[in-house]
């Protein structure tokens, strides 16, 4: 299949682009918990909506792994579905890292899926609102919503279509000597897509004018 | 927006402030310049601010509590950024000083509260935003029962079969636990390690019944000296024990220490074997405290209470002593 390509140039452009972002939503956290949260994305891709379903579910023979995923629409400069996606254990530990209280129970209550849309909602807001920044565009955004399910339910219930494209982010989040990986995706249509890379050349050109 | 084609428009604003109004939430709508420009009946019911006072008046001179922090931040995410935000009650404990009546605010109990604020686009003049708070105070009152009774249960394989104390398992639990707290709150955290002296020779010499009642006997006494519920004591293994004691600093650990070795011999316990001169079962302790300046790992912290009940046993037993983690 032909992906969409970015230039190394471009590739490097967003995954500077995404670590600003996410350096400020862990600003944010440390504020919360009064203690040093970092994260980073090492590294982006471009993948067909069917191949991040698979690269999210694990390789376990019992299944596709469960996933908790909060989602957020934006539209502007470019449309997307943003979701940030943990393993359901690693959601359980995120959240209970950060609400700093352990409660035995093997599902997020309601009131820890709360706490984990907050969580949701201060990184996706980061990482949009750092793009938006610097391609000098506004976008809305709605407010976000707790998922739970396999990773295609998890896609599929956010409407993103089987011809769609995902911007997937890796993240690493660091809390207490604890190092959890996680994702962001961006879902992205055709058209969404060229509207994206037309922004990051707009951004690259201005970069490099000024320097 | 929905349809009330019907009225006619001045009407439509006028039954639009009125559910506002009337809506069974906290409503609250800022300018640009964040001043308030609807707060809501929900609001006045529960803040004990009028409309007079409020409307027209810059927010963060009717909350000043709030500058500064996550709702401060939200709103500049809504007016400037165009982002909605949600604030947990979990990650946000009740950040409006809200009441669900006077005796509860002469209590100064808050409700919990579970906040979005959104940006609104208005035609004509810079964007406002809407603060919504839920009361999520019955949510969380449930989420408390059920947390409580699962820890309830989960006691149950918490416990050591023999003594009925905290098991090892607990232990390692409650201290991961304290020394997060600790490390978050910025208090001292002490750790006790307790060994029965000349466990094995009491054993050999009056038989495993005799040893099973001593450890029973001495377990329950020293437990029973714990008075604060953060406060634990656990069965670490065969005869030792560990007593993990939150906000504790070190001159406070020692006295307790001292108090708990007095305690163990004066249940006088006759212990012929014993090869202190006593003849009565008594322990040894060593006591470990992590400072406030100097957080240092649970490894650590158990390493130095190792090492001296090593040196209060080599100093003679019946005795306690302190090493730095």
């Amino acid at each position: 299949m032909s992906m969409f390509d970015l230039s190394e140039l471009e590739n490097d452009a967003l995954v500077e682009i995404f670590n600003i972002g996410v350096g400020q939503a862990a600003a944010s956290m440390s504020a919360i918990v009064h203690e040093a949260v970092r994260m980073s994305v090492p590294s982006i891709s471009f993948i067909p909506r069917a191949e991040a379903a698979r690269l999210l579910g694990g390789r376990d023979p019992a299944g596709p792994e469960r996933i908790c995923g909060v989602s957020q629409h934006y539209q502007g400069a470019f449309e997307t579905e943003a979701i940030l996606m943990f393993p359901e254990d690693k959601s359980l530990e995120i959240v209970r890292l950060m609400v700093g209280e352990s409660v035995p129970l093997k599902e997020l209550t309601e009131m820890e899926q709360e706490a984990m849309c907050e969580i949701g909602n201060i990184i996706l807001n980061s990482c949009v609102g750092t793009l938006a920044n610097i391609f000098q565009h506004e976008l809305q955004g709605s407010l976000p919503q707790y998922h739970v399910g396999t990773s295609d339910e998890i896609l599929t219930a956010t409407g993103s279509g089987a011809d769609t494209v995902v911007l997937m982010l890796h993240i690493d989040f660091l809390l207490e000597k604890h190092q959890i990986h996680g994702y962001v995706a961006f879902v992205l249509d055709i058209s969404a897509l060229h509207d994206l890379k037309g922004q990051i050349n707009l951004y690259i050109a201005r970069a490099m004018g000024q320097a | 927006m929905t349809a009330m084609h019907a009225l006619p428009a001045h009407d439509q604003l006028a039954l639009l402030r009125s559910i506002l109004c009337a809506v069974n939430i906290g409503a609250i709508v800022l300018d640009g310049e964040r001043r308030i420009v609807l707060w809501n009946e929900w609001m006045i019911r529960h803040s004990g601010l009028t409309q007079d006072k409020a409307v027209g008046a810059d927010f963060f001179a009717v909350c000043p509590g709030l500058r500064g922090g996550r709702v401060d931040a939200a709103i500049q995410q809504a007016l400037y950024n165009n982002f909605p935000s949600l604030l947990s009650q979990t990650l946000n404990k009740a950040p409006f000083a809200l009441y669900a009546s006077a005796l509860a605010a002469a209590r100064h109990e808050r409700i919990q509260q579970a906040v979005e604020v959104t940006p609104i686009a208005v035609d004509g003049a810079p964007r406002h935003c809407l603060i919504q708070i839920t009361d999520v105070s019955i949510a969380v009152a449930r989420e408390k029962l059920l947390r409580e009774q699962t820890m309830v249960l989960r006691s149950q394989t918490f416990s050591d079969g023999l003594t009925g104390i905290a098991n090892r398992r607990h232990f390692d639990v409650a201290m991961e636990k304290e020394h997060r707290r600790a490390k978050r709150g910025g208090t001292p955290l002490s750790l006790l390690m307790i060994d029965i002296d000349h466990f094995k020779a009491y054993n050999d010499h009056y038989g495993h019944q005799k040893g099973d009642q001593c450890l029973i006997q001495v377990a329950a006494a020293l437990a029973g000296m714990l008075k604060r519920p953060c406060d634990l004591m656990a069965r670490y293994g065969g005869e030792e024990f560990a007593m993990i004691l939150p906000e504790t600093d070190v001159e406070q650990a020692t006295l307790m220490a001292e108090t708990i070795r007095a305690r163990a011999h004066g249940l006088a316990i006759p212990h012929e074997r014993s090869a202190t001169d006593t003849r009565q079962v008594t322990v040894s302790i060593g006591i470990a405290t992590q400072k406030v300046d100097a957080p240092v790992e649970i490894d650590a912290l158990i390493g130095a209470a190792d090492r001296a009940l090593y040196q209060a046993k080599r100093a003679g037993r019946n005795r306690t002593a302190a090493q730095l983690p």
